[in-house]
């Protein structure tokens, strides 16, 4: 009997081995990116398209997109509690936030890139750190909504018991907030993650005017294999990036989410808390154990608190909602308030003066080529949704068939789509089209995974007897779907097309104006006219534009969509 | 029996859950029912005997493994075509409107037919007001005369309800079980068959006039019981109080057999109506807590017992109750003779006992069961006596091939644990014996690292 432990002792120290060789790999990475960070500045850096480069510039990517998400993360988690405690903030970050989400990447670029650069003009660190923070735009705003949701939803009776034992902010923190968000927030971070790629071509090069900025990264490659027309290096490269997608969800996000199941608020089926061969893996690697132990006594030994209970010098408990402000908190504020009012008006300023310099015929312009995009955006959902709907209905009731397929609809997903554009539109060509009715599926590569994605999970969650009494009613033919199924899935369906919506008109800057072989594929539209006014580096146009875009997106919202999503969450949840 | 053209024959149905790619849990063995005209027929039974998967499948709903089933003679592929069906949870539509959803069977029809059987079913089940109301307002009750009403508006030949009233408050399941009695009872209402799932006897004997009796793991058919009194029934006669009388017997018999306990045995205790006599596979022990069984006992006084007393007591289904007392005897502490449960002495000694007494006499009777006698041999042959989750699931699966190894394994897992006979670190999925400390406990913080 005591043969079957030694292949698992031996397991053991494999495990042990693998996990040092990876560590010692990540500090080698990380000294790599750094001395790539300190270099000198180079605006345009030459992207060597050997396929032996590739691993080199793939390291690049994924540090920025993990410092990018980590900067997210906190982001997330000081603005989200800001907004929460804070009910007077409350009403200005929130709109703010929802306007900020609908903004395009290329929006945040100039500004970003000048500053940077202006500011560290000697070392590539500026360009880097620009890179990273636009990214970072394509990231945050969704894990924001989701944490501040989760602590809106944080159950009062936790809350409750971090008041009866004193909690202190950090404590609470640790123990009931971030506990609560950390489910959504994971998924958030997984949605996260693909949105940050999905402009990565764009972040890592780009023409500002005259000036073309280019640091070295997967997204840089790609977009001079696209450029030049090199298809065997657009062929690794999207190998590349599949690789690294499928190993960060591996490794990185599918342990995480059956983790945090553990954080499940209600008990039932807490039972199976089942764990990937992975982390059980490492839970039993003694290595790990060591490393998890220490972390684990340092991490108590932060959140310990000072004193027992109620014995501080403080004699009354915090009002609920507001935690306790000393008096130098309450002035730090108050600059930090003034600060971000001052930049604000600068801002403001700023723009309007751009603003002051469109000409009308731009005006109408814009106006003209919303109208197209906005076409655009609704035949990609509308033929995203004739798909989507039946082909997530369909996966959605047949959990068998869900989890077969779940992993390649996650990847096809996260892959950034803008990567394998210019053979799509070689496709569109050949079938004597262009780019101004090829821009609808290279739009659609992008967005209708969200609606795929919601339908599925609604179609999932009804409940079975519905079910059984939608066939013993022998619902059949278009009764089926307009008496049961389309109602039983509407809330999920709109959830998708809000998403998607969103994500199509971000998705039609890179989708409507599209460089590849030498040539210039250009298509009338607002995404079109925003690239193009990029690549001229003319400011006040591209303001225009993209304001135009981010109050496009925030008035459907508001009117189309927000509407429609309370009469479907009213009218089609199950449950009482 | 009587049987003009039978409606629906069930011929030698079994039928099988896949649970995963090796394992197939069999619900149904060897499953013979007819159910003719003027039919009411109860399905009876503890929890798990699949007697829901059962009505599934006589209304179409389920293909059954094997077997078949055939409506007025024809083999059914499909879903049945005279059959209506009333859920447990309601299966309301939330999108549509009380009228909207009692409408949906009779779409086809005429508008004005509509209207003229939806004015007849809404006096019937006394929904009048509530037509422009969505179900989310509704309390369970009015849901449940929607769910009813909609069966009923098709005017199918066949009425099948699948535990209709237990997702009801006990008051609001009396008044909607009178009524559909009273239904059975009027000469003038064209519904005659129906087919229905309980638990509960006092509903049986109510309604049925036959009482199918099923037993389970695998679920069969014990008995079959007809019930003759005539219509209105009235609970408080004696015909009516021998009949729950009879039935409680039989279930007693089916579900607690005086030898049930003794895995060598357990072949011997299948009832007669099982035909293929499917060896059944030895319960080793029952999937209940040790709290449960540690309540019972409390709660059980020295006085002896009836079986179905307790249940109504405890306010719990009949076959929970039996899975405890099954436990309870496993252990020692209960003996049961006929439908009786007296406490043995073994038991009068745990319920006084202080905790630590009780514990080490659970532990005492556990070590006694070959089950955990190959548990604690598994842990001590392990190299570090450690057992893996995924192993020890091996095993089991090898020892006891008809037993669900997840649910044993948690079974044994909670009472282990509480015997203080093996600790399990859910961190990394092990098992080990349990090791007591000595000394005294430290009390402090509990230190759970924020991330692991």
């Amino acid at each position: 009997m005591s043969q079957p432990n030694r292949p698992a002792r031996r397991a053991n120290l494999m495990i042990d081995a693998v996990v040092l060789i990876g560590l010692v790999s990540l500090v080698f990475g990380a000294a790599h990116v750094v001395g790539e960070w300190r270099q000198p500045l180079h605006s345009t850096v030459k992207i060597d398209l050997s396929p032996a480069a590739l691993p080199s510039y793939a390291l690049y990517s994924f540090a920025r997109g993990w410092i990018a998400y980590f900067l997210s993360l906190v982001f997330t988690l000081v603005v989200a509690s800001w907004a929460f405690y804070d009910t007077r903030a409350q009403r200005f970050i929130l709109p703010a936030l929802d306007v900020l989400q609908s903004i395009p990447v290329l929006g945040f670029l100039p500004g970003l890139v000048l500053a940077l650069v202006a500011l560290f003009p000697n070392s590539n660190v500026g360009l880097e750190l620009a890179c990273v923070l636009m990214i970072f735009t394509g990231q945050v705003w969704n894990m924001t909504f989701s944490y501040y949701d989760s602590l809106r939803g944080s159950p009062p009776d936790f809350r409750a018991l971090g008041r009866l034992y004193d909690f202190s902010w950090w404590r609470r923190f640790w123990k009931i907030e971030l506990p609560g968000g950390a489910q959504g927030l994971i998924y958030n971070s997984m949605v996260s993650m693909a949105g940050g790629w999905f402009f990565l071509s764009i972040t890592e090069s780009f023409q500002l005017g005259t000036r073309d900025f280019r640091v070295p990264g997967i997204g840089s490659y790609m977009s001079v294999a696209i450029a030049e027309g090199d298809v065997r290096a657009q062929i690794a490269g999207v190998l590349t990036m599949g690789i690294v997608i499928v190993a960060v969800d591996r490794l990185v996000w599918w342990p995480l989410v059956l983790w945090s199941r553990k954080f499940n608020l209600d008990d039932f089926g807490g039972t199976q808390a089942s764990k990937s061969r992975l982390s059980l893996w490492m839970a039993r690697s003694q290595a790990v154990q060591k490393f998890s132990q220490a972390m684990g006594r340092l991490g108590a030994r932060l959140i310990r608190p000072k004193h027992a209970p109620h014995m501080a010098t403080s004699s009354s408990l915090p009002a609920a909602g507001a935690p306790p402000r000393t008096g130098f908190g309450r002035w730090l504020y108050r600059i930090f308030l003034a600060l971000t009012i001052v930049v604000l008006a600068f801002g403001f300023v700023r723009i309007t003066q751009l603003l002051m310099r469109v000409q009308f015929s731009d005006w109408r312009e814009i106006g003209f080529d919303s109208a197209v995009t906005f076409g655009r955006v609704l035949a990609a959902v509308g033929l995203g949704t004739i798909w989507a709907v039946p082909a997530g209905i369909w996966i959605g009731l047949n959990p068998k068939l869900s989890s077969r397929l779940q992993p390649f609809i996650q990847f096809a997903a996260s892959f950034p789509a803008p990567m394998i554009y210019p053979w799509i539109l070689l496709l569109v060509i050949k079938l004597g089209g262009s780019l101004q009715w090829g821009a609808i599926p290279l739009i659609m590569l992008g967005t209708q995974w969200y609606i795929l994605f919601n339908v599925t999970a609604a179609a999932s969650a009804i409940p079975n007897d519905i079910r059984s009494c939608s066939d013993i009613l022998r619902l059949n033919g278009w009764r089926r779907w307009w008496r049961y199924l389309l109602p039983a899935v509407a809330p999920g369906l709109v959830t998708g097309w809000i998403t998607a919506a969103g994500g199509a008109w971000n998705a039609t800057i890179v989708s409507e104006y599209v460089h590849t072989g030498g040539k210039l594929y250009e298509a009338t539209g607002l995404g079109a006219f925003i690239s193009r006014a990029t690549d001229t580096g003319n400011f006040p146009k591209l303001t225009a534009a993209v304001l135009v875009m981010a109050v496009i997106v925030v008035g459907i919202n508001r009117t189309v969509w927000k509407k429609l999503q309370t009469l479907a969450n009213d009218r089609c949840r199950f449950g009482t | 029996m009587n049987a003009p053209t039978p409606l629906i024959d069930v011929a030698h149905v079994c039928h099988e859950y896949a649970s995963n790619a090796q394992e197939h849990d069999l619900v149904l063995s060897d499953i013979n029912l007819s159910i003719a005209e003027n039919d009411v027929v109860a399905l009876l039974g503890p929890s798990g005997c699949g007697k829901s998967t059962l009505i599934r499948i006589l209304s179409g709903l389920i293909q059954p493994t094997r077997g078949s089933v055939s409506y007025r003679g024809q083999t059914l592929t499909g879903v049945s075509p005279g059959v209506a069906m009333v859920f447990q949870n309601f299966a309301l539509f939330p999108w549509l409107t009380v009228r909207g959803n009692i409408l949906l069977p009779v779409e086809h029809l005429p508008p004005s037919e509509q209207q003229a059987r939806l004015e007849t079913v809404l006096s019937t089940v006394g929904l009048g007001a509530y037509e422009y109301s969505y179900p989310r307002e509704l309390s369970g009750g009015m849901k449940q005369r929607v769910g009813i009403a909609r069966a009923l508006i098709a005017e199918p030949e066949v009425l099948c309800m699948d535990e209709p009233f237990s997702a009801l408050d006990v008051l609001t399941a009396e008044t909607l079980r009178n009524e559909i009695g009273r239904l059975l009872a009027s000469p003038d209402h064209p519904l005659r068959t129906m087919v229905f799932v309980t638990h509960n006897i006092a509903e049986a004997v109510f309604l049925a006039t036959r009482v199918v009796v099923l037993g389970a793991q695998p679920g069969r058919i014990a008995q079959i019981v007809s019930n003759t009194l005539p219509y209105p029934r009235d609970p408080d006669s004696p015909a009516y109080h021998a009949a729950v009388e009879n039935l409680h017997r039989i279930l007693t018999n089916t579900n607690l057999p005086d030898t049930a306990c003794l895995p060598a045995d357990a072949g011997k205790t299948v009832t007669k109506v099982d035909a293929t006599r499917r060896r059944i596979a030895p319960v080793c022990l029952p999937y209940v807590t040790p709290g449960e069984v540690l309540g019972l006992l409390a709660l059980l006084g020295d006085e002896p017992c009836d079986v179905f007393d307790l249940a109504e007591r405890f306010g719990r289904e009949f076959g929970a109750v039996v899975r405890v007392i099954k436990a309870a005897e496993l252990l020692g502490f209960l003996t049961t003779p006929g439908q009786d449960v007296i406490m043995t002495d073994l038991g009068k000694q745990a319920v006084n006992a202080s905790t630590t007494e009780q514990k080490n006499l659970v532990r005492e009777q556990l070590l006694k069961l070959k089950i955990f006698e190959l548990l604690v041999r598994l842990i001590r042959v392990q190299e570090n006596h450690t057992l893996t989750e995924e192993e020890l699931l091996r095993e089991l699966q090898a020892a006891l091939p008809h037993e669900k190894p997840k649910q044993l394994f948690r079974t044994l897992l909670s009472w282990g644990r509480h015997a203080e006979i093996i600790s399990y670190d859910q961190r990394k999925h092990q098992l080990r014996l349990y090791e007591r400390k000595h000394g005294p406990r430290i009390v402090g913080h509990p230190v759970i690292p924020p991330a692991a």
